[in-house]
């Protein structure tokens, strides 16, 4: 008895073998790098701007606001209009949160660095002056464009573009594609996860998942398509895009557009018209 | 208070600048350790108070004008190595984009408003705070304090600014004996410039510090190192209470171009030519820089209107640069157990 409970004790001779399995070293550098740019690309569409609060303008007069600036910025040949311009745009950066200012503020000073460069035959020839009106004038405008972009999410973006008049089906497209560009981007980012977390050690079959991932993109991108007009059809879409309420006119608007005729009387009178 | 370009020697500059550099190091490392990552944008903030109120000139007896720092206000709030590191971020500020107060000067500068007068400051304001009578009234005996402390500190920033203006003469001259640079020597300056500071810019430094310090403690108790423990609720109510403070400052801000002339020691080159009778050769032919709004004048704008848009574009970029500095920066504060 005492030897069978021995015997028993006594573990089987597989189990006894020593498994130190470490998987092969492999590279996934591609799988990384394009997570990483899907992931980028999902980030920059989301709205990082901060919340709207009692006195933000509708994306409609933001828009014109912005565009405003930017042209009489342009036209402006007299300094100090450009500085009135810098120092709107300053304290409005100032306020974005943290994120948004980062990206607003890398932007228009990369931009404004470019520019500089561009002109440095100018400061070297003594136009000095010159060089830093431009690059001035590049860094508010970017900055400008920036800020609009930014403090206003994508879709109150695409729906103010009806005060310029853009066609119904243009506004819709732009719409429809940056939610697919969204949901698909979800998607790739998920599928490129799960490659990842599957291929333990060395897969030679990785990189021609590659063309599966997109596969499965595109067959998605096919479902959602069908799903969407069919959900059109469903709801007797006759081509007509409705505004949302959030890009209605608000009160603060008017106190906006007071801002803007100030700021074109300044143009006028900076550039000795009034 | 503001030493422009070549009143001093460009040897002076460099001792000032290399004296400068450790003390920016540790007050870089000790504000890591002690100010939060949340806290630096109202660093900024209270940057951004230092900026406004060294625009509000005040006239002094005698054709010149002064000004007030806010450095103790800062130490007292937030510390007196991030006080040093807010004003000197708010004086190269002042040195590149307005020209107030010269670029090879700006070691010096800091060294006077950025290290001394925030130092002398806090030192005095914790030692009246410890000596304060037992039952006698918290926010008055603060405010008492602060007042003294700030006075004393900004004639201890003017001393030293007097000193260096004065040493100028003694050590620098050419063949004829005439100065290079600051022609006035330590029996002028140092009386000259004490003169401003004991009367009107010392009383200006402690109104200004002694009524926001006042309006902070009432209605943002959470602005400052001390409001670490505050709600979001009442964090949210200080940004708004010293928002409100700081458009008030810029609006009233116009009110310092009433004092005409200039400060001391802070003359354009032709009238210290026009004053001693000889021209300096170092202060009438050295290096100057070409600031982007040049004494706050936005040439074709009303002095008022350049006023107040300078105002807001120096508030302005301190907070944005505050609240880049807090994105970037590593946090090493140690917050203890709870």
């Amino acid at each position: 008895m005492a030897r069978d409970r021995e015997e028993a004790r006594e573990l089987p001779e597989w189990l006894l073998t020593d498994e130190r399995y470490e998987p092969a070293a492999d590279r996934d550098s591609f799988i990384r790098k394009s997570m990483k740019a899907v992931a980028g690309v999902l980030a920059r569409l989301r709205f990082d701007g901060g919340r709207p609060w009692a006195l933000s303008p509708s994306a409609p007069v933001k828009l014109v606001l912005g565009l405003l600036a930017i042209i009489l910025g342009s036209c402006a040949t007299n300094f100090a209009f450009t500085l009135l311009l810098l120092a709107v745009a300053l304290v409005r950066m100032a306020l974005l949160p943290q994120k948004a200012l980062s990206r607003c503020l890398k932007t228009s000073a990369g931009a404004a660095i470019l520019s500089a460069l561009l002109m440095l035959p100018a400061i070297l020839l003594g136009q000095a002056s010159s060089a830093l009106l431009i690059g001035t004038k590049v860094f508010v405008s970017v900055s400008i464009a920036m800020i609009v972009a930014l403090s206003t999410p994508l879709s109150e973006l695409t729906g103010a573009l009806r005060a310029f008049h853009v066609p119904n089906v243009f506004i819709l497209t732009v719409e429809l594609a940056l939610k697919s560009i969204y949901d698909l981007g979800q998607t790739a980012l998920e599928v490129l996860g799960s490659l990842k977390m599957r291929s333990v050690g060395r897969n030679h079959e990785k990189g021609s998942a590659l063309g599966g991932v997109g596969g499965v993109v595109l067959l998605k991108a096919q479902r959602a398509a069908k799903t969407t007009s069919d959900a059109m059809r469903c709801r007797g879409f006759e081509g007509d895009y409705i505004v949302p309420d959030t890009l209605a006119f608000r009160p603060a608007d008017a106190l906006w557009a007071a801002g803007a005729i100030l700021l074109v009387v300044a143009f006028l009178v900076l550039e000795g018209v009034l | 208070m503001h030493i422009p370009e070549n009143y001093l020697s460009p040897s002076t500059c460099g001792v000032l600048a290399a004296a400068m550099v450790p003390v920016w190091v540790h007050a870089t490392r000790r504000v890591r350790e002690t100010v939060p990552k949340n806290k630096m944008p109202l660093l900024g903030l209270a940057a951004a108070f230092s900026f406004l109120a060294m625009m509000f000139n005040v006239p002094i007896p005698g054709g010149t004008t002064g000004h007030a720092v806010c450095g103790t206000l800062i130490a007292i709030l937030f510390g007196p190595w991030a006080a040093t590191i807010a004003l000197s971020v708010a004086l190269a500020l002042q040195a590149i984009l307005f020209g107030d107060g010269g670029i090879l000067a700006f070691g010096a500068n800091c060294f006077n408003m950025a290290f001394i007068l925030p130092q002398v400051g806090y030192g005095i304001y914790t030692w009246l705070m410890h000596r304060k009578k037992k039952g006698a009234s918290s926010l008055r005996s603060e405010l008492v304090a602060a007042g003294i402390a700030s006075y004393v500190a900004i004639n201890a920033a003017a001393l030293c600014a007097g000193i260096e203006f004065g040493i100028q003469p003694l050590l620098f001259t050419d063949a004829a004996g005439n100065a290079l640079y600051c022609p006035y020597p330590l029996w002028v300056s140092v009386p000259a410039m004490l003169a401003g500071h004991l009367t009107v810019a010392g009383a200006a430094e402690a109104i200004f510090t002694v009524g926001i310090l006042a309006y902070v403690r009432k209605a943002a108790p959470s602005f400052g190192i001390e409001g670490l423990g505050a709600t979001d609720k009442d964090a949210s109510r200080s940004s708004r209470a010293m928002a409100a403070l700081m458009c008030a400052l810029i609006v009233l801000v116009p009110l310092g171009l009433l004092a005409e002339g200039d400060a001391w020691g802070e003359w354009a080159p032709e009238d210290v030519s026009a004053a001693v009778g000889y021209a300096p050769r170092g202060l009438s032919s050295g290096w100057m820089w070409e600031a982007l709004i040049p004494d706050y004048s936005f040439g074709a704008l009303p002095d008022w209107a350049g006023y107040v848009l300078s105002a807001v574009i120096g508030a302005a970029v301190l907070v944005i640069v505050f609240r880049l500095l807090a994105a970037g920066g590593k946090q090493k504060v140690d917050f203890g157990t709870r």
